[in-house]
């Protein structure tokens, strides 16, 4: 008998709480078309300059995903987790279609030290964040894990400490030289030489 | 990188940060111990850390939602990086991507194809309504041709077939580009620049129409232009896609009344209009890519279709004169300073650059008749070449278009002479009327235009009044009689405006050289020379055409020398004016060198035939009219000298290329298939000469009608074939259908229909059937000497077949008096030196009075050359 979503997504969680580590995967995909279906709806409905909260967004499907009684702290921490990683995935995918898009166009492709140097940064390859991300996973896979649940998730310091349990002293640490490894990286300065 | 290089590299930048700014350097030098890779990482992350800014600190929902609206800014044009299309549906191995664009015809999206390769697509999704089998079945019917096109300046269509709702998408090479027409406003590319980016345009849709495709469906939005190396590349996308959907792929579209989706009408060729796109050739494309050129040089379209009725914008499409583009910029009101600007000029200056040669290359690409566009996109880049190369173009000499006239003239082995006269005189009325409107704006050039269109309307009147019933004699009335007429009254009739005068009399002697009347035609032809050389200077394309035209008539009369004599004048002013390589030269050198074939210095024509060939091919191209006309002209100067491999090789290529370039149905592919024919019966290959003229025979009885002349033509061919095989009984039957067919479309006394009758009698003459023979034979020489007269060239033919079945009869002493008869009549010397060696003339081979004759036939001929009749 077919399951609706929502009680799919709350059984993975609880499953996942429970230490069941495919749990995980499986719930994945079901994160990833939710939350993708809705960054479509608002991407397309905002117009450009607005400003968009990945938190809002994340609890909006959270609400959507998890049956209200399911919710408690724990599955929403790990909820929150399961969709830093389907946002990590639906920018990157987004990223490499923009950038095959790009190769063969006119459209100059913003620099990376542009992008880095300005007071912004609105011409972010997520693409190449996301493969930088997974080699800073093989060297320090904490480090790569807060970027992805602070950066891509919205997750505070005090929520990312949970989830990874540690500190949030730890956190803020790692999330500066996270942040340090990914530059040198971005802009083509491998610390790998070393 | 080792984590635990990492941990090191990590745990001495912690370090660092906790000693003072200025004792880092020492520190460093102390800790890392020579380890220079270590050190260069730590400083590295440290000038990082130093950094205080938005990096990862905005959420990446944000980030995101900034890039995407920073793609829209930069992208206004072209493709929208559009994150709220992001579907992920596929279609087949195509997973869609992003939207590009959206049409009257359906949408267009980027998507990426997983197997068997991986590669970005675009993928043109057919809106539905459609009726998709067929869509999919016309494009698998081009699918080979398709896939042969491999040209940087197109793009490749991959494939094509339907979505589980079913409607029809096809898949293609994605282009990353902008219109054309907006690149070069972008880029402010000067109007030269703008001809060598569309001269590559050009090449392309060449290149397509070698593989047989027309695209159909040219316009700035099907040609994309995306920087390679730092220069412009044209891309013609979606060809193959206009036939396939069997309409038009556009983005505004009308309905014709009868619901027929037609769409955009701008570049749309007067005859795609008309026909309905059954009528379709490569120079569609020609003038599609004409107006594509004058917008790049204008800025404007050549005729303003917005906002119009159907009707009307048909109409204006088939009538309305293009205006100049040097005179079009200069109405443009406000809009020329821009115009001009976008070329980097001023509006002055721009009107200045366009007049003269561009003028005439973009009306001629826009001609509303194809006949007179160019034939081919590489004619038009080719002149354009030699616009930009400061040589003469052809589009100003309107000579351009009659010059091929002999090679059409030597294939048109079975016009409908009354028909023809007709359409020639006809023609050239309306050839007239254009250049009435062409020079509308001179004034007092207008008016005597004007005098002159009245003056010709007058007097093909009058050449016609002599079929009305009031001055008519019955209905006896021939082509013959009112041609006689009409060349008589021309004399005084035009007097008024030699000009003109001199024109007419040009056309009639081309109607006499189709009637086999070659010293009429030989006369009118040195009347018109002469007027010409009286009014206009030797070097004026007029002069040279009317030299060219009784050269031509000369060597119809046989006077091989005297034709050679003037295409060697005609060659020597030719080269000095136009150039050594110019079409008009060349042409001269092709007649030349075949004149001197018929003179018998085979060898001399070879050489003259092959060099003429190489130039030819060189400049303009291995498929241009006068290289293919070469070719052939080559071909049988090559049967001549009995070398009849290499003939039937070139002439086989002269075939191809026709079929690749035009089609299978184009009359000059048919043509050339005739020829071949030709050379296959010289070799004796008659089942082989069977089977080209039977399959040119079926195409032109499904294209043409049973009932077309040519179709009669191909049949009598084939029946020959069948003669020659010596299957009797096919070629009868085939001979009577051709016969009836004969009667009916040129009447009982037309020397085609006469000629027929010679054919069957023949036939039935090798089937001993000697009483229907003779009787046919007899009727035809009857009404040929009543119609063309006794001392006919015709008639005597006609004679000398009765004489052949005379001596199938065994009635020697009969067939040996006619045979004196049509000699001393009128034979054209070609049958009597062929006589010794005609199968049907066989019984008299070894006959002394026949040897004596043939003896003395070729006595005759040696002694007066140049007569063309015995």
């Amino acid at each position: 008998m077919p399951r609706s979503p929502s009680s799919e997504v709350s059984q993975l969680l609880q499953a996942w709480n429970n230490g069941d580590e495919t749990a995980f995967e499986r719930l994945m995909p079901l994160v990833y078309n939710e939350l993708h279906r809705m960054a479509r709806y608002y991407m397309a409905r905002e117009s450009p300059g607005h400003t968009l909260q990945t938190t809002a967004l994340v609890n909006e499907a959270y609400v959507r995903l998890v049956d209200s009684a399911h919710t408690n702290f724990q599955n929403r921490i790990h909820f929150l987790a399961v969709c830093a990683q389907a946002m990590r995935r639906i920018l990157a995918d987004w990223g490499r279609s923009r950038r095959a898009l790009k190769r063969g166009g006119e459209v100059p492709m913003l620099r990376l030290d542009e992008a880095l140097d300005g007071a912004e940064t609105p011409g972010l390859d997520f693409a190449d964040l996301d493969e930088a991300l997974k080699a800073l996973a093989k060297v320090d896979p904490r480090k790569s894990q807060v970027v992805e649940l602070r950066f891509f998730g919205g997750l505070n310091l005090e929520e990312t400490a949970e989830v990874l349990k540690v500190s949030s002293d730890t956190v803020l640490r790692d999330w500066k030289m996270a942040k340090n490894w990914l530059r040198c990286e971005l802009s083509g300065e491998s610390l790998d030489g070393a | 990188m080792e984590p635990e290089r990492w941990q090191d590299i990590e745990r001495l930048c912690y370090a660092a940060l906790n000693e003072e700014k200025s004792a880092r350097a020492a520190f460093l030098d102390r800790a890392c111990d020579g380890d220079e890779a270590l050190r260069r990482a730590v400083e590295l992350l440290l000038a990082q850390h130093e950094k205080e800014d938005d990096f990862l600190e905005v959420p990446a929902m944000e980030v995101a939602a900034k890039g995407l609206a920073r793609d829209q800014q930069d992208a206004a044009t072209q493709t929208v990086a559009d994150l709220a299309s992001v579907e992920r549906i596929s279609i087949g191995p195509y997973r869609l991507l992003q939207k590009l664009g959206e049409g009257g015809m359906g949408e267009v999206w980027l998507a990426e194809q997983s197997k068997p390769v991986r590669r970005l697509v675009a993928l043109k999704l057919i809106k539905a309504g459609m009726d998709t089998r067929e869509v999919v079945a016309r494009f698998d019917s081009e699918r080979q041709a398709l896939a042969l096109m491999d040209h940087p300046a197109i793009a490749k269509v991959f494939d094509a077939g339907s979505t589980p709702e079913g409607r029809p998408y096809f898949v293609m090479e994605f282009v990353a580009g902008i219109p054309i027409t907006t690149y070069c406003d972008k880029h402010k590319m000067t109007t030269r620049q703008r001809m060598e980016l569309f001269i590559q345009v050009c090449e392309g849709v060449q290149h397509a129409h070698q593989k047989a495709i027309i695209h159909r469906d040219l316009k700035p939005s099907n040609i994309l232009v995306s920087e390679v190396d730092g220069k412009p590349m044209p891309r013609i996308i979606d060809f193959g896609l206009a036939k396939a959907t069997s309409q038009r792929l556009t983005d505004v579209s009308v309905y014709t009344r009868v619901g027929t989706f037609l769409g955009t009408l701008e570049y749309m060729s007067p005859e795609q209009a008309n026909s309905e796109g059954e009528d379709i050739d490569t120079r569609t494309d020609v003038y599609s890519l004409g107006v594509v050129l004058y917008q790049l040089l204008v800025g404007a379209l050549p005729l303003d279709l917005k906002k119009l009725a159907y009707d009307e914008i048909l109409h204006r499409l088939r009538d309305k004169e293009v205006p100049k583009p040097s005179s079009r910029i200069m109405s443009l009101g406000g809009d020329s300073a821009i115009t001009a600007k976008n070329r980097s000029t001023d509006a002055p200056s721009l009107n200045r650059q366009l007049r003269g040669d561009p003028d005439a290359v973009v009306l001629k690409a826009l001609e509303k008749d194809r006949k007179r566009r160019y034939g081919s996109p590489s004619e038009l880049a080719a002149d354009l070449g030699r616009y930009l190369r400061n040589e003469p173009v052809s589009a100003h000499t309107p000579s351009a278009a009659y010059r091929a006239r002999k090679y059409v003239r030597r294939h048109r082995l079975g016009v409908a002479v009354a028909a023809g006269l007709v359409a020639m005189l006809a023609g050239f009325a309306v050839a007239q009327g254009v250049q009435l409107r062409r020079t509308k704006f001179e004034r007092d050039r207008a008016n005597r235009e004007r005098d002159r269109a009245t003056r010709i309307t007058d007097f093909i009147t009058g050449m016609f009044k002599v079929s009305d019933p009031s001055e008519a004699r019955g209905n006896t009335v021939t082509a013959r009689e009112i041609l006689d007429k009409a060349s008589n009254d021309i004399k005084t009739g035009m007097a008024k405006d030699p000009d003109a005068q001199a024109g007419m009399m040009q056309v009639m002697g081309e109607v006499y050289i189709n009637l086999g009347l070659f010293s009429r035609a030989k006369d009118l032809e040195q009347q018109s020379l002469d007027i010409r050389r009286r009014i206009l200077e030797p070097e004026n394309p007029d002069t040279l055409a009317s030299m060219d035209d009784l050269a031509g008539a000369l060597e119809q009369c046989g006077q091989y020398a005297e034709a050679a004599k003037m295409f060697r004048q005609e060659i020597d002013i030719s080269r000095r004016v136009l150039g050594t390589e110019s079409p008009q030269t060349l042409n001269a050198m092709n007649n030349l060198a075949d004149d001197l074939r018929y003179d018998g210095h085979d060898a001399e024509g070879e050489r003259l035939g092959r060099e003429t060939l190489d130039i030819s091919r060189r400049v303009l191209g291995p498929e241009h009219q006068i290289t293919l006309s070469t070719m052939n002209n080559l071909a049988l100067c090559l049967e001549s000298e009995g070398r009849f491999p290499e003939s039937e090789t070139l002439f086989r290529a002269v075939l191809d290329t026709n079929r690749r370039v035009l089609g299978q149905e184009h009359p000059d592919t048919l043509n050339s298939m005739n020829n071949l024919s030709f050379a296959l019966f010289a070799e004796h290959r008659y089942v082989e000469a069977e089977k080209v003229n039977r399959e040119a025979f079926d195409i032109r009885r499904r294209v043409l009608g049973p009932d077309h002349p040519q179709t009669l033509v191909s049949m009598e061919n084939l029946g020959f074939a069948l003669l020659c095989e010596g299957r009797y009984a096919e070629a009868e039957k085939l001979e009577r259908k051709s016969l009836d067919g004969h009667r009916r479309v040129f009447g009982p006394e037309h020397p085609q229909t006469l000629n027929t009758m010679a054919a069957l009698a023949l036939v039935l003459s090798r089937e001993a059937r000697y009483a229907e023979a003779e009787k046919l034979a007899r009727d035809s020489i009857d009404i040929s000497s009543r119609v063309l007269g006794p001392e006919n060239s015709n008639t005597a033919v006609h004679v000398y077949y009765l004489a052949c079945i005379e001596a199938r009869k065994g009635n020697r002493s009969e067939a040996l008096s006619l045979l004196r008869q049509a000699l001393d009549h009128g034979l054209a010397i070609s049958w009597g030196l062929g006589m010794d060696s005609f199968p049907d003339l066989e019984s008299l081979h070894r006959d002394p009075r026949f040897i004596a004759m043939v003896a003395d036939v070729k006595k005759r001929a040696a002694a007066n050359p140049g007569s063309g009749n015995m």
